[in-house]
């Protein structure tokens, strides 16, 4: 079993986060294995097997019983690194030599798609689908786990 | 040789002592790098049309100072120290705009720099009043009980734990504390305390006098409210009942909490206000406005934007917090 955690937090403008990653519909077709999403109430449910708004320690539960995740730079990168439980990034903006984990197979497709400051709101970002790696290339590292 | 900015934050009095002050900045031994004045009265003025003024403006330039005149957002002294303070100056020499330094003060505070130190401050006289503070000790713990160190002559070069009104500090290191009021009571001993508790050394040091013409007109005199005193003695007082604690406020998300567990071990007695008390424990985060009022210094993005931070989040938390 695979998790995804597709999402960054909401913005408060109402945008899009820009951390957010574009192609989960694409990706998500070309993973043969059962995925249980994680998330909140609200956010689009991309598989059925979704499970809103547990708590931490059942997320820590879950992370026990993946063979491996996938997320954006959110949270969930910080608690698979926590857990122990190695998985992959999917960096758009942001900057994985600040906010991520050596540990973790941090995708990004370019230092250009960086902001140049790291440290202000994201609302002030634009989201940008050609700052992303695209899922072929995703796929190729899960199957190297 | 580092640089050093002068800065000057004034309120009331463009035409009594303020032109004192700028004079004798402009005529010190060792000249600053840049003056900038901020200008922190209710209705500002355009100094350059006064002739005195002017002709400090032309003595600047003849010098090569770099000077700016700043218009201040009227919310005290400590906002504006905190603006200087964050200049990108390694370090910052406040003066008071009531307080006249001999022209030698500059170069006498810098001659005790180095890397262990982040503050040095001289005699601040204020006559008739002189009392002998050869055996103050300038001891956060004798506050109460002692006159401040630099209100008398300064014989020997010693180590305190606060200065007052005018001295020389390390900037960037520490931040002024936001949240008092614009009387801004115990600014400079609750930052120059801080620096202390940062492992700085803090200095008195001979030979470097500075003339308080106290002025009841102006500065942080115009505000006579007692609550606004009342409040940041509130702040500063519980600051000094949990000094043994490393004040730790995560206002942040909860990534960064869970980045923040790796830490916490690390820290010296650590007194923690959180957000996410199943990842890390804590007191709640009003609580810590309530006891020290600003908790933007704690802002782990404001830091490491202030920093221009390239290393790990994790990394900029142990900067902050070891």
């Amino acid at each position: 079993m695979i998790i995804i955690s597709p999402y960054a937090q909401k913005l408060r403008n109402g945008k899009q986060n820009p951390k957010n990653y574009p192609y989960w519909e694409e990706l998500i077709s070309l993973i043969d294995e059962p995925i249980v999403q994680i998330g909140i109430e609200g956010e689009k449910q991309l598989v059925p097997d979704f499970r809103t708004n547990l708590p931490i320690s059942a997320l820590r539960e879950l992370l026990w019983q993946c063979r491996t995740w996938i997320g954006v730079d959110s949270f969930f990168q910080h608690l698979g690194w926590d857990e122990g439980v190695k998985g992959i990034v999917l960096w758009g903006p942001s900057d994985p030599l600040i906010f991520g984990h050596p540990e973790n197979i941090n995708l990004l497709k370019d230092r250009s798609c960086l902001v140049n400051n790291q440290f202000l709101w994201w609302e002030a970002t634009e989201h940008r689908n050609d700052r992303f790696v695209e899922p072929k290339e995703v796929i190729e590292h899960l199957k190297n786990f | 040789m580092s640089k050093v900015l002068c800065s000057v934050a004034t309120r009331g009095r463009y035409f009594t002592t303020l032109p004192l002050v700028l004079n004798a900045i402009i005529n010190q031994t060792k000249p600053v790098d840049k003056l900038i004045v901020f200008d922190d009265n209710d209705e500002p003025q355009d100094m350059r049309k006064e002739l005195i003024y002017s002709y400090f403006f032309q003595m600047l330039d003849a010098k090569k100072i770099a000077w700016e005149w700043r218009f201040a957002e009227k919310k005290g002294q400590h906002h504006i120290h905190q603006h200087a303070n964050m200049e990108g100056f390694e370090w910052v020499w406040r003066v008071d705009d009531d307080a006249v330094p001999e022209p030698n003060v500059l170069e006498t505070l810098y001659s005790h720099v180095d890397e262990s130190v982040g503050a040095v401050g001289g005699s601040v006289l204020t006559p008739p009043y002189l009392p002998d503070t050869g055996a103050v000790t300038g001891l956060i713990d004798n506050i109460d009980k002692e006159p401040n160190i630099q209100w008398g002559n300064i014989y020997v070069t010693k180590q305190v734990e606060h200065l007052h009104c005018t001295f020389l500090y390390r900037a960037g290191v520490c931040d002024y504390n936001l949240s008092l009021s614009r009387v801004a009571h115990r600014e400079e001993t609750l930052f120059t305390y801080s620096l202390h508790r940062k492992g700085y050394q803090v200095l008195v040091v001979p030979n470097a006098i500075t003339w308080h013409m106290k002025n009841p007109q102006g500065g942080i005199r115009s505000e006579t409210k007692q609550e606004m005193y009342e409040h940041d003695e509130q702040i500063f007082r519980n600051v000094l009942k949990y000094r043994d604690h490393t004040i730790v406020v995560l206002s942040s998300g909860l990534g960064d909490h869970i980045v923040f567990s790796h830490v916490l071990p690390d820290v010296r007695n650590p007194l923690v206000f959180t957000c996410y008390p199943e990842v890390i424990q804590g007191r709640p985060i009003s609580e810590a406005i309530q006891l020290f009022g600003d908790i933007e210094g704690h802002n782990i993005y404001r830091k490491m934007d202030q920093w221009k931070w390239q290393d790990s989040l994790e990394n900029a938390y142990r900067k902050m917090y070891l």
